[in-house]
């Protein structure tokens, strides 16, 4: 089944927890980037926290790699704008006629740290867990249905509407419709795409529908699971101890801003 | 709850992970093609609160960018989902409003959404991401920044040179797809009525 995720089947101990453990973690490391006081936060988290589980899950060059696609454009462009153009800033650094400001340079390094925990927890969940395993845990307790299938189905229905995009490019430039070249001649092409696309896909949402309703779709009533999703008998208390940790770090910045004024 | 039951239908849930693919795949399109000026990656967004209401809308806009963001592909947006969720529910009131009738007020209505989107954006992206996305629109940013604004509003000014005319152009799109679409097939969502008339 190709889907539409990130999903790196690994042999690891990462790989085996079950999907809660691994959202729970990747909540905690969320608000640890959003809320812990202090600029270096973001990079300290990632350093000691999001490393350590990404080797344990085996999936650290992936991990570094698309990270580091993100971060960096993200960083220069941070570094630069807000350092450089902090309004009325003091000066530290002189470059030419431009000065680097102290305030933009600890907002950058601030801004960066966010980033990059935001972005690499996503990215670690996702090269982790596969995303049909997740939606039938999270309906086990008590997710809605629907809106599982929702998750699922447009993972699959996206790399199909992409292939059908390309498909319907390459027989557009066979009829002689202009790909390439200037910004005016590629927006004309896309209008002979994207209407074929978009009426295509909606002529099989009538289809679906009637396939998803003979299936008993929107029954109501308990369902029973032909995949069993394994769990630990010590993932519990941790995803209960990471709810803690939740509560803690917010507390912690609570605190912290009470501190201050 | 009544309006609820009506509009989530069998088959607008089944619109709705089409509508989110549609999202992706013409947003990836523009972005590959480095189509500029636009992003039209909310057309399936728009499409649904059309076709579903202003509910069913809002949940396609939060769902297509968290699920982009779990692909791995653009995990830098996924915090943008409210504003997805707003154009939503925006695209499904004015639909309800009748402004899908006709042409113009399609686009007046994709105006007013982009100005509000923008204005939704800019917090989300001064407080989460210091003021800069890290694309090609961080030069404007920097234009507003050199000129002594604050973050926040160099951020709403930004968002104000590319939101409205990708949303109009979004709306449009639209108001043509749901004009163009066979009367027959139409009338099998919940909110067909507000955009086609019922006799042939």
């Amino acid at each position: 089944m190709q889907s539409f995720s990130l999903f790196a089947p690994r042999n690891s101990f990462i790989h085996r927890l079950n999907p809660l453990t691994k959202l729970s973690l990747m909540g905690f490391l969320l608000v640890g980037g959003l809320f812990l006081p202090g600029i270096w936060s973001g990079y300290l988290l990632f350093l000691l926290v999001l490393l350590p589980l990404a080797l344990l899950g085996k999936v650290t060059g992936d991990l570094v790699r698309a990270a580091w696609k993100i971060v960096v454009p993200f960083a220069i462009s941070v570094f630069l704008i807000q350092g450089f153009l902090w309004p009325h800033g003091t000066p530290i650094i002189y470059i030419g006629p431009f000065s680097l400001k102290a305030e933009g340079l600890r907002f950058a390094i601030a801004s960066t740290g966010r980033i990059l925990i935001i972005v690499s927890s996503f990215l670690w969940f996702s090269l982790t867990t596969r995303p049909d395993h997740l939606m039938t845990s999270l309906t086990q307790v008590g997710f809605p249905t629907n809106l599982a299938y929702v998750i699922v189905a447009t993972l699959q229905i996206v790399p199909r509407l992409q292939t059908r995009a390309q498909t319907i490019l390459d027989a557009q430039r066979a009829r002689g419709v202009e790909t390439e070249g200037s910004f005016r001649q590629r927006t004309r092409a896309m209008i002979p795409l994207v209407i074929p696309l978009i009426l295509g896909s909606l002529v099989d949402v009538e289809e679906r529908a009637l396939a998803v309703e003979a299936r008993a779709f929107g029954h109501p009533g308990k369902k029973t699971y032909l995949v069993e999703i394994a769990q630990a008998d010590w993932e519990p208390l941790v995803r209960w101890a990471i709810l803690i940790g939740v509560v803690a770090v917010v507390a912690i910045r609570i605190l912290f801003m009470l501190g201050l004024t | 709850m009544n309006t609820l039951k009506r509009d989530f239908t069998t088959t607008t849930w089944v619109l709705i992970p089409v509508a989110i693919a549609i999202n992706i795949a013409i947003g990836t399109l523009i972005y590959v093609l480095k189509i500029p000026f636009v992003y039209l990656d909310s057309i399936g967004t728009i499409l649904v609160g059309v076709l579903a209401g202003p509910w069913a809308g809002l949940l396609t806009g939060l769902l297509s960018n968290l699920i982009w963001g779990l692909s791995g592909l653009n995990p830098a947006y996924t915090p943008y989902f409210i504003v997805g969720g707003v154009i939503g529910l925006l695209a499904g009131l004015f639909s309800q409003w009748g402004w899908f009738r006709s042409w113009w007020k399609a686009l007046l209505a994709g105006l007013i959404t982009g100005i509000i989107s923008a204005f939704i954006s800019a917090p989300i992206t001064a407080y989460l991401y210091g003021g800069v996305t890290g694309a090609g629109t961080d030069v404007v940013t920097a234009i507003f920044r050199s000129l002594g604004f604050q973050n926040l509003a160099a951020n709403f000014l930004q968002g104000l040179t590319t939101d409205p005319l990708d949303k109009t152009v979004s709306f449009l799109i639209v108001w043509l797809i749901v004009q163009a679409l066979p009367l027959r097939f139409v009338a099998r969502f919940p909110r067909a009525s507000s955009v086609r008339k019922a006799t042939v």
